[in-house]
């Protein structure tokens, strides 16, 4: 089997344009989900009852969607229903949002509820309100508690930004598709591709894993 | 704006079709990996340099790198290094497979290495070979254990079974593609493949989360 890596070589610029892409929405994406998962489990935690089923209602079909139908639907079908066409990346943006926050969702409200409740009482007795409880008392050791599973969902929400190749959005697993489809080389490009995304995801995974080693201990209550 | 949801219903079996592959698609998958994972483990801790070295790299690579690209990967790849070209569905089942035995070696190793040791020496106590040991003292324990984690890993293949739809295996969400490319009516065909997947995963996150309560081990 012979091996032509000049496609890669010569398509260089492209496929790096693709991976910027890939990094721009990974970095969005993690940041976005874990800000509105956050909120989300907090208000699933501490919200009232009714908002509680509903958000229990909208975590439980994230986990029951696959995150290309998510995708999918938010690019093809949102716009004849809103109106509003969304551009591939935007609409990759949202729907890796809606799908990866209700993981986050769940991770949160595992944190917090593993904080015992006597730490909750403690604080609302020394005059706190809840926001202050929270953000004081219980978040600073809870986040420390969700550190491994925030690498986890770090690493998928990487992972997933590939199948956003579907809508088209230019990243570098589409590039990769594009490059392969033009000059016959799909074997050379696509072991590159493996390489490429080795090379991002195993050293996230690897420094949440050692900054959590570092930190553990600040969880223990 | 006017939907027309008889196309849905006029093109059902189509879906339906479509639901069947997915299903065996999961099931096959995980009658793959779960042998696959318990062979990745046992070589893990097999205290053999080579072989232990061999299902690091294996899980550490199909870990670290997005499921659709091993599919891609296998569809250009199996027919150039075996020299036979594979159906799209046999091509999926082998990616998918790949992905699946890593996280599952990982689930069966934590599993193992959470029965005590003073287990194993139990039962070398009485007699048993390792490998006696292994498979009537350690391996039931580690399996009850690893219950839940399995499935959860079952509703993530489950849904990663749509990805194989890029190699134009006829599951679900590739059905879903053809009949909304052959009636135009993207809204709804794309909301009832959503609908159809709800309500396959719904009751199994249930359900695991049910498998979770009752077997699930609080650390």
């Amino acid at each position: 089997m012979e091996f032509d890596w000049s496609p890669v070589l010569d398509n260089a610029s492209f496929l790096l344009g693709g991976l910027e892409l890939t990094l721009a929405l990974s970095l969005c994406s993690v940041v976005m989900s874990l800000l509105v998962g956050t909120a989300i489990g907090l208000l699933r935690h501490y919200g009232p009852r009714p908002l509680q089923l509903a958000i229990a209602f909208y975590v439980d079909s994230m986990r029951a969607i696959p995150v290309l139908v998510v995708l999918v639907w938010t690019y093809f079908a949102l716009p004849i229903l809103t109106g509003a066409v969304l551009p591939p990346f935007w609409a990759a943006l949202v729907a890796l949002t809606v799908h990866i926050a209700a993981y986050v969702a769940e991770i949160v409200r595992a944190g917090v509820s593993s904080i015992r409740k006597g730490q909750l009482w403690a604080a609302s007795a020394l005059g706190m309100s809840l926001w202050q409880a929270l953000r004081t008392v219980i978040l600073p050791q809870a986040v420390v508690r969700m550190l491994p599973a925030f690498g986890s969902v770090i690493s998928i929400a990487i992972k997933d930004t590939a199948i956003a190749s579907v809508i088209a959005v230019p990243e570098y697993m589409n590039r990769s598709q594009t490059v392969a489809g033009q000059t016959f080389h799909p074997i050379e490009i696509f072991t590159v591709a493996v390489a490429v995304y080795f090379l991002i995801l195993f050293p996230v995974t690897r420094i949440v894993d050692f900054a959590y080693g570092r930190l553990a201990h600040l969880g223990r209550s | 704006m006017t939907f027309d949801w008889l196309v849905v219903w006029n093109n059902i079996g189509a879906l339906l079709d479509g639901v069947k592959v997915t299903i065996f698609l999961a099931v096959a998958t995980m009658a793959i990996a779960v042998p696959g994972g318990i062979l990745l483990a046992v070589m893990r801790i097999s205290g053999i340099r080579v072989l232990s070295a061999i299902a690091t790299a294996f899980t550490e690579l199909f870990r670290n790198v997005p499921l659709i690209l091993v599919i891609y990967m296998a569809y250009y790849e199996l027919p150039v290094m075996s020299g036979l070209s594979a159906s799209p569905l046999v091509t999926g089942l082998i990616a998918l497979s790949l992905n699946v035995s890593a996280y599952n070696g990982e689930t069966f190793r934590a599993g193992i290495a959470s029965i005590r040791k003073s287990q194993s020496e139990a039962a070398y106590a009485l007699g048993m070979s390792p490998w006696q040991a292994f498979r009537i003292v350690v391996l039931p324990q580690a399996i009850k254990r690893v219950l839940p984690v399995l499935a959860s890993t079952w509703i993530s293949l489950f849904k990663d079974t749509s990805l194989v739809s890029v190699i134009s295996v006829g599951e679900l969400s590739y059905a879903a593609t053809r009949v909304r490319a052959q009636t135009f009516r993207v809204l709804e065909v794309l909301t009832a493949m959503a609908a159809i997947y709800w309500v396959l995963g719904y009751p199994q996150a249930k359900l695991v989360d049910w498998i979770n309560h009752r077997w699930g081990r609080a650390e």
